[in-house]
């Protein structure tokens, strides 16, 4: 658009299109869709049943990665809103953002397929045990970060606000990691701290896909939800431009 | 769940033992498929907001692009 003849020049229209990203972000894509294929066929037709809890065991190989994905989630949040305060840029909002969404997505499905497991190995969907407590807190810190960033606006000091959310939310990682050594509850402890681990080698073989499957997937949910993010910063810039130039600006999604 | 107490009134004014065992029970099949269901359907949900946010900065990118339009029209 910027220089065609008898246009008018909207400076953040620019955006450049890396073929090379887009080819890495499908790759991985393709990559994060094969692993869950393989990975819960395995499961199903390969992990032996546990001896004691039977089928619904199997929901541990999905839901120990999905805690990990929201850690990973947070720790987008916490590395985009510090970097944020540093040094102000869409891209950074963006990824504190994006991380913050993936945080809540990922609790979402940790918050309810923990419950379903306790359902039957405690008789209770839930109890008010430390680390179900700790972390059902860190996802609604995540939850008045994403509420914030929907109806607070987007301006420079909504987004600073919110980076600071962005950072204390990421203050209470650590104390859902460790409240189980701490404080005790009935929170398993198979694979950290003194747990006695998994005693069939295909058992840690479906866990460990699980932990690949679920990083690729957080991967390329913050990745894609940070480009939309950005994009929208970009238009958002480009449509005062147009107003600045003396365009009709009216129609706001 | 409590078969052999019969109405909430019942529950709430007497309690009696359990006979032949404990009966309350959860399939491990169902919570199972439970789990694994709503952790695509959370999946399937996020990605779906993903579009529709796509969607409508289409919207805004077409508005831009017409007024554009309209004003390099008139310029010339």
């Amino acid at each position: 658009m910027k220089g065609a003849p008898g246009r008018t020049s909207v400076p953040h229209m620019a955006a450049p299109r890396n073929r090379s990203t887009d080819g890495l972000f499908y790759s991985v894509l393709a990559l994060t869709t094969l692993t869950f294929v393989v990975d819960i066929l395995y499961i199903f037709f390969k992990v032996p049943t546990e001896a004691r809890m039977g089928i619904v065991q199997k929901i541990f190989y999905f839901h120990v990665p999905i805690a990990y994905s929201m850690y990973l989630g947070a720790t987008a949040c916490f590395l985009g809103s510090f970097a944020y305060l540093v040094r102000p840029t869409d891209g950074r909002d963006a990824l504190a953002k994006a991380g913050a969404q993936a945080a809540v997505a990922f609790g979402l499905m940790m918050l309810t397929t923990g419950p379903l497991w306790g359902a039957k190995a405690w008789g209770a969907f839930w109890t008010w045990d430390p680390r179900l407590t700790t972390a059902l807190l860190s996802v609604l810190i995540y939850v008045a970060y994403v509420v914030l960033r929907s109806f607070a606006g987007d301006g420079d000091g909504e987004r600073r606000f919110a980076a600071a959310l962005g950072i204390l939310g990421a203050a209470n990682l650590p104390i859902i990691h460790f409240s189980v050594q701490k404080w005790g509850g009935q929170h398993p402890m198979v694979i950290t701290g003194r747990g006695g681990g998994l005693h069939d080698p295909a058992m840690g073989v479906a866990l460990t896909m699980g932990f690949v499957g679920f990083t690729l997937l957080a991967v390329v949910l913050i990745w894609a939800q940070a480009r939309v993010e950005i994009v929208r910063a970009r238009l958002r810039r480009a449509e005062e431009d147009a107003i600045d130039l003396g365009l009709d600006m009216r129609s706001e999604a | 769940m409590m078969a052999s107490q019969d109405s909430p009134g019942d529950r709430a004014t007497s309690f009696q033992a359990v006979q032949g065992g404990q009966t309350e029970h959860y399939s491990g099949e169902a919570l199972l498929v439970t789990a694994y269901a709503i952790v695509w359907v959370v999946v399937l949900g996020w990605v779906a907001l993903m579009w529709r946010k796509q969607s409508a900065l289409l919207a805004r990118v077409a508005d831009l692009q017409r007024e554009i339009d309209k004003a390099g029209k008139d310029k010339a």
